[in-house]
């Protein structure tokens, strides 16, 4: 508890953080934030090609399907980035200043959350574009997004440290990554793969997490019951095992720099 | 503690682990797992000390290089975690130990003073309040909207100091920066210093410059080796070093 009392009282810290990173990142480009949304609208018009012309998908409003997935899958994945160097990047500083260790992955997580941000008024004019109204439901869209934000926050926490000693580990996490996205229904419905795999997807969180964005976004559907509980207690479990793991990491990490 | 202490340092030692082949990679671990053979050496860079600094001292500490005075300065800000013993400080402290740690060179001085203020402890309103007296003591005021990547290392370590000083903090402590900026500016940083102490603020210090020792300093401490070899007065502690630095004894 003393932990989230002093993480409190560094808020100033932890904001600055995570808004220099964005800074840094884009003002000094021409097209400023717009590298954030270039980059998923890329790979939209990639996959939407390959979906629509070479194997057509019978997924209904398939561009903003892919176009969610995608923006959420982003998240992840810059967020982890962002975070596997949170530690190392500030090398110089951690060996001259004492502030918690929990800071620079709490504020990777928050730097990918206001990026996140920004790529939601890109779907929005998707929406528009697309003639779309949503319904109703996707009140329940913040809910799950928070979710996917403790999730990234859980797995920040021993990335940032243990990228420090273990200097692979971010082609480690990378190659993680590159599996997880062909595994979660980004570009396909879950109910297309067989069912015994369905089953051991069920626990991943992101599988989870982009099935319900997706339910409550696009197809006015809420989640059972059943589903909720399940990403919930996932979540929960992987980032209090997450800390654990950091807590452990960090104890030489400093010198280890 | 007693009252009269901003400091108490109590069997603080501390290991440092000297890597024969690092492994810095989660392959080299798994297989140096088969190998028996112990990859680094333990090397016991502080030795149980113990020590205490008064409010309103200006404590120094000397030594040779590698005889610890740093890392005994991170484990007093809490950078460290020492193997043994604790420290207990009381009241705010604001280390001072390398210039400008998190300025980033891509923003202006401004941004910068204010990312600076926050790693120190202030809140964003208050220090945004006082950026504008932060640039005048550094005497920067054409340089505020610079990109501190156009600065020079004097106009650098300027900012910094300045930054630094109007935390305001009950306990400073300094690694060897004071030597930095023109003459002007040194002395200005030196009378920055002694005004703290005036106001009853402690400051803990590590130099090589003896003189300076001598004459600031109320009580010296003398590491050498990761031990303490001498604690006291100034004139005294500073002969000890001195001695013990001859080539031949």
């Amino acid at each position: 508890m003393s932990i989230l009392k002093e993480l409190w009282n560094k808020r100033s810290l932890i904001w600055s953080f995570a808004t220099s990173d964005l800074k840094i990142r884009y003002r000094n480009s021409v097209l400023g934030f717009f590298w954030t949304v270039l980059e998923p609208l890329l790979m939209l018009a990639v996959l939407y090609v390959v979906f629509t012309s070479l194997f057509p998908s019978t997924i209904e409003n398939f561009g903003l399907y892919l176009l969610l997935g995608i923006i959420l899958w982003n998240a992840l994945t810059r967020g982890t980035e962002i975070g596997l160097h949170s530690i190392l990047g500030r090398s110089s500083l951690v060996n001259q200043i004492y502030f918690p260790r929990e800071i620079p992955a709490i504020s990777a997580s928050i730097t990918s959350f206001l990026m996140v941000v920004f790529e939601f008024v890109v779907f929005i004019i998707f929406m528009i574009v697309f003639r779309f109204i949503p319904p109703n439901t996707i009140i329940y869209l913040p809910l799950v997004i928070l979710l996917e934000f403790v999730l990234i926050t859980g797995l920040c926490l021993p990335l940032s440290v243990l990228n420090v000693r273990f200097r692979d580990m971010q082609f480690i996490w990378r190659l993680v990554l590159q599996v997880g996205f062909f595994l979660t229904p980004i570009f396909y419905k879950l109910d297309r793969l067989p069912e015994n795999i369905q089953m051991i997807l069920k626990y991943s969180p992101m599988v989870q997490i982009v099935d319900m964005a997706h339910d409550v976004t696009i197809y006015g559907k809420m989640p059972s019951v059943e589903s909720v509980e399940t990403t919930v207690a996932l979540v929960l479990v992987i980032t209090l095992i997450c800390y654990l793991i950091f807590r452990i990491a960090e104890k030489r990490v400093i010198e280890e720099l | 503690m007693s009252s009269g202490n901003a400091i108490e340092v109590k069997n603080v030692s501390k290991n440092f682990r000297l890597y024969h082949e690092k492994r810095t990679s989660v392959y080299e671990t798994i297989i140096g797992m088969f190998n028996k053979k112990k990859y680094y050496e333990e090397l016991q860079v502080l030795k149980n000390i113990s020590f205490s600094v008064k409010k309103g001292e200006m404590f120094g500490i000397i030594g040779r290089n590698g005889s610890g005075k740093t890392t005994l300065l991170r484990i007093m800000a809490g950078i460290y975690q020492p193997d043994t013993g604790n420290v207990i400080t009381n009241g705010s402290l604001t280390p001072f130990l390398g210039l400008g740690a998190g300025f980033q060179v891509e923003l202006t001085a401004k941004a910068n003073i204010v990312l600076y203020g926050i790693l120190l402890g202030f809140s964003r309103k208050i220090i945004e309040k006082r950026v504008d007296d932060i640039i005048k003591f550094a005497e920067l005021e054409k340089f505020a909207d610079t990109k501190l990547k156009n600065f020079s290392s004097g106009m650098y370590a300027r900012l910094a100091f300045s930054t630094a000083v109007q935390v305001d903090p009950d306990i400073l402590i300094i690694d060897e920066v004071l030597q930095v900026g023109d003459l002007a500016f040194q002395t200005k940083s030196y009378e920055t210093i002694l005004s703290f102490k005036k106001r009853g603020k402690s400051i803990v210090f590590v130099t090589h410059d003896l003189s300076s020792v001598q004459q600031h300093c109320d009580r010296v401490m003398f590491l050498n080796r990761g031990t303490v070899s001498s604690i006291g007065d100034p004139i005294k502690v500073v002969e000890d070093y001195k001695k013990s630095s001859l080539p031949y004894e």
